[in-house]
């Protein structure tokens, strides 16, 4: 683990930081959760629908997520004359590169992530509007209408959801007295209790503001596929495409560990099981609460979408950090 | 609310999806599959020629000799020759996979055995 | 104060897009959110399907009425032989009209149920969508065993009906509408309680009465408007006027409306099947007739799921048809799409264009109006081969 605090004669790595930083817990293990989350997502949203999803690729269909993006390399990829050629580039890598970044300070093989420092959940607040400001990027460089009209919805998404999940992370931080997400996954194993029991309000108004963040139905909007045909993304293909489509995974992956580690007390080790184990164990059950959530539900409009979030989702949020203050949740 | 209970119904059941080309599906008795000719019956009088709506039957030759040509890509399974036939010798099979790449594998042809000479 | 820029971008939706399940184009002028004008282009799906009933006969014809719509296909051959038979005055046997009628609501069924599918995705409810598609196998596979394809039925004959409807076939039916009834009422409830279907399908697209009536509306648009206007009740045609039932209209003018007389007519084409099954008469499926159709004309009005079908024939003494041409319902229903789309919102319009169930394959015709002189004219089959056939 690095200590961000301490200065070092020399700032080499050794060995074992390295072998953390590229397989485990690092790219390695990312990349294969992302593909396996987005397995679990499509098989279980097709059994809610009564079909079989992924069934021929691997067993399972297991490597249809893989199969996805190896075809998705291999296509052209095709540059509208009209687009802002340095931007249209760099979207991509930025969406997939700023989920990795903040996978770093969340504790997924041991009880505090591979980087840890106060504050570290307001960077991976930050991630998220980082995040948002790329799609509305891609959407605004893509000089398509409907990658246009998908940006700006993205971007009028992003201002309303984005106060209450900040609040509904700061909840537990509040009750852990500690911006750190690793202190907080402590607190909760230290303290015996998960957030969740603490402050259910807040674990709803969070999964709620993530709905959102991933673009999952009911908020969609951004690349609602029977209006503007796929939204900011219209317009990439090929690689860039398939950068995207890893870094939404990526996405599920930051957003499901955030969940586990805020408010169902991170990676812990329970007894014999390992730290690692109880991790997958809690980040499934969120990726699987979240899919459910997106197949019973209707895509809402952009209006609709920003009246409902300020007038029921904030003060919500905000009745949650005043039930905290009194007392209630910590 | 009644979305979430069949939504969480379904998670027990076996998808309704049927695995084609592993499991195929029985068509019901009496689907219009491909026409087959009987030319043991066949009098060679035109008439499923002159109906057919998409002209995918051709006519070699005249009479009891005639020989039959059956245009597969260009057939719409209307069953309007087996309907008009004097004598029935056309019938609907149950055949239904029948998409090639080569259209010319798609011409049957309906020759008559040779008859013993007398 | 002008910025020296437009400030309306138009958009525009297809012939290639995913809300609209066959091409046509339509080009909105957008302000923001809202759409402030819309211009349809029509004509991409033209296949020349009036004049390739010219060039064929009587019987030959059935089958090309029948593919000049697939979902449709049972209302465009009835409408046709009706059409036929009425220049010849051939009677069709009862038994022969009570078939028709049974195929005909069961074809209301499955056209219906897809709709309900598709207007569930149109909303990004895509569960919905699986659901109703996987209970409407069972009407295509029963419509199977009736006549021997899922989609295009050829039961209609010029004179009758080509095909029997058997006692294990009624009881097959009777069987496969209960299960079928229950699935319906089901998903007629999530239609009207969801509440987030509810907020994207009511009061969106607007259509008001008067509007309605002035521009031609047809079929579930104009009876979601409060107008009781149905072809079978109004000009009955096959067995519907001895099998009772009553036009659905809901006075509520916009989507969810027409959804809910969709959904209700549904329940009600399952009672009409099981009343026709159980006071079907016995007799002869179909009457001979003559293969050259003495001269006259004729129109035929069939209620198809989608609307008011029109057809017109016009005969002179030959074997083959002199001129012929249908009216789709979605051509009648364009002009109040139109009107109903100003004022909506970019997210609205896949929901407002699937309200009208619309069926751009049946629905281009060419004609030539100068409107200047008023003068109409067509092309003749030589002009048309050379002007478009390369």
């Amino acid at each position: 683990m690095v200590d961000g605090g301490a200065e070092k004669e020399n700032c080499e790595m050794t060995p074992y930081e390295v072998f953390q930083l590229l397989v485990f817990p690092g790219l390695t293990l990312l990349f294969v959760l992302a593909f396996f989350y987005e397995w679990i997502d499509r098989k279980f949203f097709a059994r809610l629908q009564n079909r079989y999803g992924p069934l021929y690729t691997g067993p399972f269909g297991l490597f249809q997520p893989v199969a996805d993006f190896v075809k998705l390399l291999g296509k052209e990829d095709i540059v509208p004359l009209a687009c802002d050629k340095l931007v249209f580039a760099l979207t991509p890598i930025f969406y997939f590169a700023l989920p990795l970044t903040a996978l770093f300070v969340v504790p997924i093989s041991e009880s505090t992530g591979l980087i840890a420092f106060e504050g570290d959940l307001i960077f991976v607040m930050f991630i998220f509007t980082m995040l948002v400001v790329t799609v509305f990027l891609a959407g605004w460089s893509s000089a398509s209408r409907f990658g246009i009209i998908g940006g700006v919805r993205a971007a009028l998404e992003m201002l309303s959801y984005e106060i209450p999940l900040g609040l509904a992370m700061v909840g537990p931080a509040i009750a852990a007295g500690s911006l750190s997400i690793s202190a907080i996954a402590n607190w909760q194993s230290s303290h015996l209790v998960w957030s969740i029991f603490l402050q259910p309000i807040g674990f709803a108004v969070l999964i709620v503001g993530l709905l959102a963040e991933l673009e999952f139905v009911p908020f969609d909007i951004p690349e609602a596929d029977t209006e503007i045909v796929a939204g900011w993304r219209t317009e990439f293909s090929g690689r860039k495409l398939a950068l995207f489509k890893v870094g939404r995974d990526l996405e599920l992956v930051l957003a499901s560990a955030i969940v586990a580690a805020l408010y169902l007390g991170g990676a812990q080790a329970l007894g014999p099981i390992p730290a690692i184990v109880s991790f997958l164990i809690k980040t499934v059950i969120v990726v699987l609460l979240l899919t459910f959530l997106r197949a019973v539900f209707a895509r809402f409009r952009i209006d609709q979408m920003t009246a409902g979030m300020w007038k029921y989702l904030l003060p919500i949020a905000i009745f949650q950090i005043v039930l905290i203050q009194f007392g209630i949740g910590r | 609310m009644s979305v979430v209970r069949e939504a969480l119904r379904q998670i027990s059941r076996r998808p309704a999806t049927r695995q084609y080309p592993i499991e195929k599906a029985k068509v019901a008795s009496g689907f219009r599959g491909r026409p087959l000719w009987d030319m043991k019956k066949c009098i060679g009088c035109l008439l499923c020629q002159n109906t057919c709506p998409s002209g995918a039957i051709e006519i070699v030759g005249k009479g009891l000799a005639c020989e039959i040509k059956y245009f597969l890509d260009r057939c719409i399974f209307c069953a309007q020759c087996a309907e008009i036939c004097p004598v029935k010798a056309i019938a609907m099979s149950e055949e239904f996979e029948l998409a090639g790449f080569d259209r010319s594998k798609m011409l049957y042809w309906y020759k008559r055995e040779p008859q013993p000479k007398p | 104060m002008k910025m020296g820029y437009a400030s309306t971008i138009r958009v525009p939706f297809g012939p290639q897009h995913p809300a609209l399940k066959e091409p046509e184009n339509f080009i909105f002028e957008v302000d923001g959110d809202i759409v402030v004008g819309v211009t349809p282009r029509l004509g991409y799906v033209h296949r020349g399907a009036e004049k390739a009933f010219e060039i064929r006969t009587y019987v030959q014809n059935i089958y090309l009425a029948e593919r000049v719509c697939g979902i449709c296909s049972h209302a465009h051959t009835t409408c046709y032989v009706q059409a036929v038979e009425d220049i010849l005055g051939a009677q069709v046997p009862p038994r022969a009209k009570y078939i028709r009628t049974i195929i005909a609501e069961l074809e209301r069924l499955h056209s219906h149920s897809l709709w309900v599918g598709i207007a569930a995705h149109e909303v990004g409810f895509d569960t919905l969508f699986m659901y109703t598609w996987r209970d409407r196998e069972a009407i295509m596979s029963l419509l199977e065993e009736i006549s021997g394809n899922r989609v295009h039925y050829a039961m209609n004959t010029i004179g009758g009906v080509r095909r029997d409807i058997t006692s294990e076939g009624a009881s097959k039916i009777r069987s496969t509408l209960d299960a079928f009834e229950k699935r319906t009422k089901e998903y007629a409830k999530i239609m009207q309680t969801e509440r987030t279907f509810l907020k994207r399908a009511q009061g969106v697209g607007i259509l008001k009465k008067q509007d309605a009536i002035d521009l031609g509306a047809v079929g579930p648009t104009l009876r979601g408007s409060g107008v009781k206007n149905d072809v079978r009740a109004g000009d009955p045609y096959a067995a519907y006027g001895e099998i009772p039932f009553e036009v659905i209209s809901h006075e509520g003018c916009d989507v969810l409306c027409r959804t809910i007389v969709r959904c209700e007519e549904m329940l009600q084409s399952i009672d009409m099947v099981r009343f026709a099954l159980d006071h079907i008469p016995t007799g002869d499926l179909r009457v001979k007739v003559p293969p050259a159709v003495s001269a006259g004309e004729a129109v035929s009005r069939v209620e198809a799921p989608r609307g008011e079908l029109m057809h017109y024939a016009k005969s002179n003494g030959t074997t083959k048809v002199e001129r012929y041409k249908i009216r789709s319902p979605t051509l009648a229903n364009i002009p109040a799409l139109c009107k109903t789309l100003i004022g909506s919102h970019i997210a609205d319009i896949p929901l407002i264009l699937a309200g009208i169930d619309p069926c751009f394959s049946c629905m281009d015709r060419m004609a030539f109006i100068d409107s200047k002189t008023n003068e109409r004219w067509i092309w003749s089959m030589e002009e048309l081969k050379r002007k478009t056939v390369k």
